[in-house]
C-alpha cells in the first residue's frame, strides 16, 4: 500500500498556553493539524492508523522549550512546504523554529 | 494570574482550543454558557457546541464557556483569591450578561449551585440584580425555580434570532425577562404562582403578558438550522472524541418508558447531502479522526445506507473512524452487514430493555430477539470485540421470571456468539412527558429485592461484566426530576452541606439528600407514587401535545 515513508525533521518550540498541554496532546495536536492540510500523510498500519510523528525527547508539562519532531509522509516533500502547510494549522503557543539548522 | 501548573490537568481550564472564537471583551452583549460537569464532559456535550457557534455567529454577541472546575481548583477559588471565570477571556462569571447553563442531568443540580457561587452569583434569583442565569435542556424545571431567573424549553436554534433581538433592545434586566416572557418556549418562574389544592397543581400568571401553557420550542427544518462547520477541537482527551454529526433529531418509536421521544418530538432527519456535506466541511476545520453520526436511532434514518455509502471512500482515505451509536438489531443483520464489515466496528450497542417477549412488549420496545443472536455471531466475524446491552427492571408488571431471565439471556447469547458482554442494568424512572409518567416509581424494597434475584442468575464468567444501577442514585435521580417547586429548598440544604458531584458514585452521599429532605419536611415518595393527570411540569406542552390540540 504506502511502504516508503519520507522522514522530515522539525524543530517545534513550546511556549505561551501551550505549556500546559501534555506530551500526549501535543499527538492530538500535530495530527490533527496535518490532517487539515492536503499534505501526502503517513498512516501507521495498525488496526486503527494514526498519523504517524515522533518524537526525540518530550518536555515536562509546564515548561517551554523545543520539541523535536519527526514527521512521515508518503511522498518526498521539501522542509519549506512542511513549513508553509503546517504552520498556519498550530495553534498559538506552537511555532515551528524557522532558519533551523536542518538535522 | 493562576499558576495552572499547581493543578490537576490545566488543560480544563485553558480554552484556546482549535476554532475556539476569542471575542475579547469589546462586544455588547456577554454570554457564558455552561455545561455543569468537567471539561471531559462538558466538552462532549453536543448542544453546547451548537449554542457556542450559533450564538457567536452574531457580531454583538460574544459567546464564552465555562465548565465545572475539580475539586482542587474549585477550593483554590472558594479561598477567595479568584472568581470562577470564562475560558476565553478568563472573565469572572458575574461580569456576563447572560449566563446560561446546560441542565440536563438532575444529579448535576449543585454543581450548578456551585458555579454561581464560584463566580461570585448569588445563588437565588431574587437576590441577582445583574446576570441572567438561564437553564436549558432540562424537562421540568420546576425544582430549580428559585435559582434559575428564565428558562428556555426545547431546541434553542429556533428561538436564538428572537432571544437576541430582547436583549439587544433592552438593557435591564426585569425589561429584558418580562419581554422573553412573552415568546415561545421562555418561561420565568418568577411570574407564575404555583399552588396546590386538594391533590392538583394550579398554575397562575402574576404577570399578563406572560404565556400560559409554556410551549416547548422545537426546530421547523433541521436541514437549515444551525449547526457548527468550524468544528471546535479541543487539545486534549475528552471523553467522546469526536466529531459529532447529528443525522436525525427525535425518535420514530414509541417506547412506553422514553422521556426523549416526548422531548425531541417530532422526529425529523437531515438529508443525505446536508450530512455528507458537514461530513466534508467538519473534517477540514477539525482534523477529527473519528466521527459519530448521532440521533436517538440511526438505523431508522431512511438515507442510513447512503449515508455510510457515499462517505465511506472518504472515511477509508483520511483512516477516519466512525461510530453508529444507535443501530438496530435487523439492521445489522440486514443491510448494513456489509458496510459494518468494511468499517471495523470494535463494539456494538443494543438496548433490550426487557429479556422476555411479553415485557418487552408490554414496554412497546420492538427488537427481534433471533435476529439478535443472529447479528452477534455477525458481528464476532467482523472483529467485534464486544457487545453492550442495556436492561431496565422495576416494572410492578415484572414477574420473578422476568429477572432472572436477565442472566439466562446474557449466558445464552455468550455462549452462542462468544462475544464478550458487557450488560448495563438500569432502574425503571417514570420521567416527565413519558408515556408512563403517571406510573409509579416502585418501592425501594422491592427494588432491592428484584436487584438480588437478578444478580443471583447473572452468570459468574469473565468474559460477561455487569453495572448495575445504584438504587439511591436512581431515586434521588427520580425524585429531582418530578419534584415541584418546594423542592429548591432540598437543593440548596443538600448543597450547604457539601453535596457536589452527585453523579459520581464516590461523591454521592445520600445521607445528606435524606437529611435534607427530613429538615425540610418532605417526604420523597409523594413525588414517586402514581398520580393520574396533573403534575408539577402540567404548565409545560410539548410538541406532540400542542400538534395534536391544533388540529
Amino acid at each position: 500500500m504506502q511502504n516508503t515513508r519520507f522522514l522530515l525533521k522539525l524543530g517545534l518550540y513550546k511556549s505561551g498556553e501551550m505549556i500546559y498541554f501534555s506530551q500526549l496532546d501535543l499527538i492530538h495536536i500535530l495530527a490533527r493539524a496535518l490532517r487539515r492540510t492536503n499534505l501526502p500523510l503517513y498512516y501507521t498500519q495498525g488496526f486503527n492508523p494514526r498519523v504517524k510523528i515522533s518524537f526525540s525527547s518530550g518536555l515536562k508539562l509546564g515548561t517551554q522549550g523545543r520539541v523535536d519532531t519527526t514527521f512521515y509522509f508518503t511522498e518526498q516533500i521539501s522542509h519549506e512546504k512542511l513549513k508553509t502547510e503546517l504552520q498556519p494549522q498550530l495553534p498559538e503557543g506552537l511555532e515551528i523554529i524557522k532558519d533551523d539548522v536542518k538535522c | 494570574m493562576i499558576d495552572f501548573k499547581n493543578f490537576k490537568r490545566p488543560q480544563r481550564y485553558i480554552g484556546n482550543e482549535w476554532n475556539a472564537i476569542v471575542k475579547r471583551k469589546k462586544a455588547k452583549l456577554r454570554i457564558c454558557i455552561c455545561y455543569p460537569d468537567i471539561y471531559e464532559i462538558g466538552m462532549s456535550n453536543l448542544g453546547i457546541k451548537i449554542i457556542y457557534s450559533l450564538l457567536n455567529k452574531y457580531p454583538h454577541v460574544a459567546c464564552e464557556r465555562v465548565f465545572m472546575p475539580a475539586d482542587d481548583m474549585a477550593e483554590f477559588i472558594s479561598q477567595g483569591r479568584k472568581k470562577l471565570f470564562s475560558l476565553e477571556t478568563k472573565t469572572p462569571l458575574n461580569e456576563f450578561d447572560v449566563l446560561g447553563i446546560h441542565l440536563g442531568y438532575e444529579l448535576n443540580f449543585t454543581n450548578f449551585l456551585n458555579i454561581l457561587e464560584l463566580g461570585g452569583i448569588p445563588l437565588k434569583a431574587s437576590d441577582r440584580k445583574k446576570t441572567i442565569v438561564m437553564g436549558g435542556g432540562i424537562v421540568n424545571p420546576e425544582p430549580l425555580a428559585e435559582f434559575v431567573d428564565l428558562f428556555f424549553l426545547g431546541e434553542f436554534e429556533e428561538a436564538a434570532d428572537e432571544f437576541i433581538g430582547v436583549l439587544k433592545k433592552y438593557r435591564t434586566k426585569e425589561e429584558r425577562l418580562a419581554a422573553l416572557a412573552q415568546l415561545d418556549g421562555f418561561y420565568v418562574p418568577k411570574f407564575y404562582e404555583v399552588s396546590f389544592l386538594n391533590n392538583t397543581y394550579h398554575f397562575e400568571k402574576k404577570y399578563a403578558q406572560a404565556q400560559l401553557p409554556i410551549k416547548r420550542v422545537y426546530v421547523k427544518d433541521l436541514n437549515n438550522s444551525h449547526y457548527p462547520q468550524k468544528w471546535l477541537t479541543p487539545h486534549t482527551q475528552i471523553v467522546h472524541d469526536r466529531a459529532q454529526i447529528e443525522i436525525a433529531r427525535g425518535c420514530p418509536n414509541q417506547c412506553n418508558f422514553c422521556q426523549a421521544k416526548a422531548v425531541y418530538f417530532p422526529y425529523r432527519e437531515k438529508k443525505l447531502a446536508s450530512i455528507t456535506q458537514l461530513i466534508t466541511k467538519i473534517y477540514e476545520t477539525s482534523g477529527y479522526e473519528n466521527f459519530s453520526l448521532l440521533s436517538l436511532s440511526a438505523s431508522d434514518h431512511s438515507e442510513i445506507a447512503e449515508i455510510i455509502d457515499s462517505s465511506y471512500d472518504f472515511f477509508k482515505s483520511k483512516r477516519i473512524g466512525l461510530s453508529l451509536p444507535s443501530l438496530r438489531i435487523d439492521d445489522v443483520v440486514g443491510r448494513l452487514y456489509s458496510k459494518l464489515l468494511l468499517l471495523k466496528k470494535t463494539s456494538l450497542t443494543v438496548a433490550v430493555e426487557a429479556a422476555n417477549d411479553p415485557l418487552r412488549r408490554s414496554l412497546n420496545k420492538k427488537i427481534d430477539i433471533k435476529k439478535l443472536f443472529e447479528a452477534a455471531k455477525i458481528i464476532k466475524n467482523l472483529g467485534v470485540r464486544y457487545m453492550k446491552i442495556y436492561f431496565m427492571f422495576g416494572f410492578s408488571q415484572e414477574s420473578e421470571e422476568d429477572l432472572s431471565a436477565i442472566g439466562q439471556f446474557l449466558n445464552a447469547l455468550n455462549k452462542s456468539s462468544g462475544l464478550a458482554l458487557k450488560a448495563s442494568i438500569n432502574i425503571f424512572i417514570p420521567k416527565p412527558f413519558s408515556c408512563w409518567q403517571n406510573f409509579p416509581m416502585e418501592e425501594e424494597k422491592i427494588l432491592e429485592n428484584k436487584r438480588k434475584i437478578i444478580l443471583s442468575y447473572i452468570p459468574r464468567r469473565r468474559n460477561i461484566k455487569i453495572s448495575l444501577a445504584f438504587l439511591k442514585k436512581s431515586i434521588l435521580e427520580a425524585v429531582i426530576s418530578r419534584a415541584d417547586r418546594k423542592f429548591s429548598s432540598v437543593i440548596y440544604r443538600a448543597y450547604t452541606k457539601g453535596a457536589k458531584f452527585d453523579g459520581y458514585r464516590e461523591n454521592f452521599s445520600w445521607n445528606i439528600w435524606e437529611d435534607s429532605m427530613k429538615e425540610e419536611g418532605i417526604d420523597y415518595r409523594f413525588y414517586l407514587d402514581a398520580r393520574t393527570d396533573n403534575f408539577p411540569w402540567s404548565f409545560i406542552e410539548t410538541a406532540n401535545m400542542h400538534m395534536s390540540s391544533n388540529s
